[in-house]
């Protein structure tokens, strides 16, 4: 009797667990915590964890439970590959969150056939245009803009106004400019091809590019010829332990240049690694830093306290922040899809079409998204920061289709 | 089973050097086509094809490094610059000339060969550490550098290629999902196999052993000790650009982060696992090298989603963050362990094994 009472038991326990499974959406997440851009990829990873268990607690995609499949690739692009076709065929997700400009780029043919949602922490230009890549999407201001954005915010801001460069300015002198990039990543190149058309625009001479791997620690021989060069603007693509390691040769060998830094090479760490040598530095943000005040700042610490409380606050970074931006942004499309009833790879993709001025990520410090089944720039605006007393603090901002309306609509895809 | 009686020697040479030499063999090895045709694709799903579409990859390009290093002792660590070359050859020529893929492999085997001759020269001067040197050049003046800066920008694409849906196809045979390229991996791995196992028991084969067993000695008994040297980069240059090429259909992309220099070592990796100096070894190697992280992967993966699990034991989510480095310490012991207690690799112990079975109950 005791034991048919235990098989009863037992068949009804799997029966409502199966319901709850069935409750559940299933979303897969590319990280790279121990690789080569660990050195922001950790901080992300927390960040959409916190983040999910958040919305977890908040209801879910309408009720349903979200269940995260995460995993630490390394950087390794065909670990990229087998994992992603391990949260395709044996997970069963709904939708991913990637990370990496090489894997993303790599696997994007993979999931246009595979009507595959992919939000990438890539927000190369090259996955914005829904004609190429109609499943790809980014959760900042795209590189190429970006990059754009920075480079004309400093021609305006600080070329043109500020005395350092007076005497050049005078005898009208071109402003002369240089990219410190690690070549063989998809990353750091993604945007050069948009701001080295953007530094013709302005007129600026352009320089041979440095090539500066993303594990640098010594990158005086590139400096050296930057000064030969007589860079007077270094654009750093790589991640944060690179630039610094630049941003320290360059003072230290009296390169007396300007830097601008892509925004996976700009955060709070830069200034604690680059010491006096960051100070001044410019930089692209995407969201607001974890330090800054924004209105979701008590929930982002709650549940950093809450789920990581062995990491010190005052060593998270802007990444946290971002990984928040990630989930908020995939939630979204998830519910709108979920109350279409279509909670798969085209509704997802259509979900996203329809944003229109979504505010949700002002929350973060995030910018109004707008994604149509034509354009999957998420915003045409670019956040400049710099580092001032040791701090990174945004500057400006710059709206780069209200300044340049009639190139805005060619620069898709660059 | 029918093994060949003891004291039963063959009579022509044709039987002496057939492959297969009972019908036990025969069996055995129509059973594996079978299950490597038809059971694996048809049973396996998706996930597991990949995979096996990675291990397909792994023998691919390591097979070169087998053919250098195990039977022709020419240390290389550039190896991956030979299947860049054999990828963007590949790509190049079906994107801007839109030649047919399959010519366009081959094609990519001969500049892989080629690119591979000539940094194979400094062989004919150098050899152990500084001929590893001249190979890590290899690596770093393709990729980094002429890859990177030239090449990848032809047609203004910028790094990355992207092949488009439907290039890719052989005749009438559209390669497009992972099931097609497993069958395309499986024909290309038996294929460089028999022309491996063809070539080094062959008059090349035995010069090449020769030089690796001491160059100086082949060089008395007449070998052309720097055409065969070269012959060995051109044919490892060969299989790598097969491999490259290979590796585009399986992602319908191609980019230089897909060729860095620790694809160069894990390649070497490959064979010191599976073997040095076996085709056998080749094949292992890269089953182990892919399978045993997939398998941590697959632990971890129960160790933190399952609630059952996690409930009992809390801190298994912390696998995730702070123990990431178990699964990266597990890989490395498990290679340092099987250095340690199997030098010779896993075709040794394979070997061993087929031996004992063999000779039971008499295995003494």
């Amino acid at each position: 009797m005791r034991i048919k009472m235990v098989i009863a038991i037992s068949f009804i326990l799997c029966f409502f667990s199966s319901l709850a499974l069935s409750q559940e959406v299933r979303v897969g997440a590319l990280q790279d915590t121990t690789g080569a851009t660990s050195d922001v990829g950790k901080d992300e990873a927390l960040g959409v964890r916190e983040a999910t268990q958040y919305f977890n607690d908040t209801g879910g995609i309408n009720g349903k439970r979200i269940r995260l499949f995460q995993y630490d690739y390394g950087y390794r692009v065909p670990e990229a590959i087998t994992t992603y076709k391990r949260f395709r065929d044996y997970d069963k997700v709904v939708m991913v969150l990637g990370w990496g400009t090489g894997d993303t780029e790599a696997l994007s043919p993979t999931i246009n056939a595979d009507k595959m949602p992919y939000l990438s922490s890539s927000f190369s230009g090259h996955l914005c245009d829904p004609k190429k890549t109609p499943y790809n999407f980014v959760y900042g201001t795209d590189y190429s803009t970006n990059a754009r954005g920075a480079i004309t915010y400093w021609f305006e801001e600080v070329w043109k106004k500020d005395p350092k460069w007076k005497e050049l300015r005078d005898k009208g002198t071109k402003p002369k400019f240089v990219c410190f990039i690690d070549t063989a990543s998809p990353y750091a190149t993604a945007p050069i091809k948009a701001i080295k058309d953007q530094a013709t625009i302005l007129g600026f001479d352009i320089g041979p590019d440095q090539n500066v791997s993303l594990f640098a620690l010594d990158t005086k021989s590139q400096v050296i010829a930057a000064k030969g060069f007589g860079a007077n603007l270094v654009w750093h693509g790589n991640t944060t332990m690179s630039v610094s390691a630049a941003v320290k040769d360059a003072s230290a060998l009296g390169l007396g240049a300007d830097h601008i830094v892509n925004n996976w090479g700009f955060d709070e760490n830069l200034p604690k690694l680059g010491g006096p040598a960051a100070e001044g530095v410019i930089g692209l943000l995407g969201c607001a830093l974890f330090i800054d005040e924004y209105p979701a700042k008590s929930r982002v610490i709650e549940y950093a306290k809450k789920l990581n409380p062995g990491i010190p606050l005052e060593n998270r970074l802007i990444r946290t922040v971002q990984g928040w931006v990630k989930v908020g942004m995939a939630v979204e499309a998830m519910k709108k899809a979920d109350k279409a009833g279509k909670l798969n790879g085209p509704g997802i993709k259509d979900a996203f079409e329809t944003f229109k001025d979504w505010p949700g990520l002002k929350e973060y410090g995030g910018q109004l998204v707008t994604l149509t089944p034509t354009d999957h720039r998420y915003s045409s605006i670019v956040r400049v920061a710099r580092v001032i007393k040791g701090k990174p603090q945004t500057i400006g901002e710059i709206d780069m289709k209200a300044k340049f309306p009639d190139r805005w609509a060619g620069w898709l895809g660059w | 089973m029918s093994y060949r009686p003891c004291g039963n020697y063959h009579q022509y040479y044709k039987q002496d050097h057939a492959w297969w030499q009972t019908k036990f063999v025969w069996g055995k090895m129509i059973l594996l086509f079978i299950a490597v045709f038809y059971l694996f694709p048809q049973f396996a799903g998706m996930y597991l094809i990949s995979i096996a579409n990675v291990v397909g990859y792994t023998i691919l390009s390591a097979m070169g490094v087998q053919l250098l290093i195990g039977y022709c002792g020419q240390v290389t660590l550039g190896h991956a610059a030979f299947l860049a070359m054999g990828a963007y050859t590949c790509t190049l020529l079906m994107l801007q000339l839109h030649i047919p893929y399959p010519i366009a492999m081959v094609m990519g085997g001969i500049v892989g060969g080629l690119w591979s001759v000539l940094f194979g020269l400094p062989s004919a001067r150098v050899k152990g550490f500084y001929l590893i040197m001249t190979t890590m050049a290899a690596q770093f003046l393709t990729v980094e550098f002429f890859i990177t800066q030239y090449v990848s920008q032809i047609g203004g694409r910028g790094v990355a290629f992207s092949i488009p849906p439907g290039a890719v196809k052989i005749g009438p045979w559209m390669i497009k999902d992972d099931k097609d390229v497993y069958y395309l991996m499986v024909i290309l791995v038996v294929l460089l196999t028999v022309i491996m196992a063809n070539l080094v028991r062959s008059k090349i084969g035995r010069a090449w052993i020769a030089i690796r067993d001491n160059d100086i000695a082949a060089e008395t008994m007449g070998v052309n000790i720097v055409l065969y040297k070269l012959l060995a980069f051109f044919v490892a240059g060969f299989f790598g650009g097969i491999a490259g090429a290979f590796w585009v259909t399986s992602l319908a992309a191609v980019s230089p982060e897909h060729f860095h220099f620790g694809w160069s070592l894990w390649l070497v990796g490959v064979i010191l696992i599976g073997g040095v100096g076996s085709i056998h070894g080749t094949i292992f190697g890269a089953l182990f090298m892919t399978l045993i992280p997939e398998g941590l992967k697959f632990l971890i993966f129960v160790l933190t989603q399952n609630p059952v699990f996690v409930d009992i034991m809390p801190f298994l989510p912390l696998l995730l963050e702070k123990f990431l480095f178990v699964k990266e310490a597990a890989f490395g012991l498990a290679i340092a362990l099987f250095l340690i207690y199997e030098p010779n690799g896993i075709s040794y112990r394979w070997w061993q094994i087929k031996n004992y079975f063999n000779l039971w109950p008499f295995s003494y």
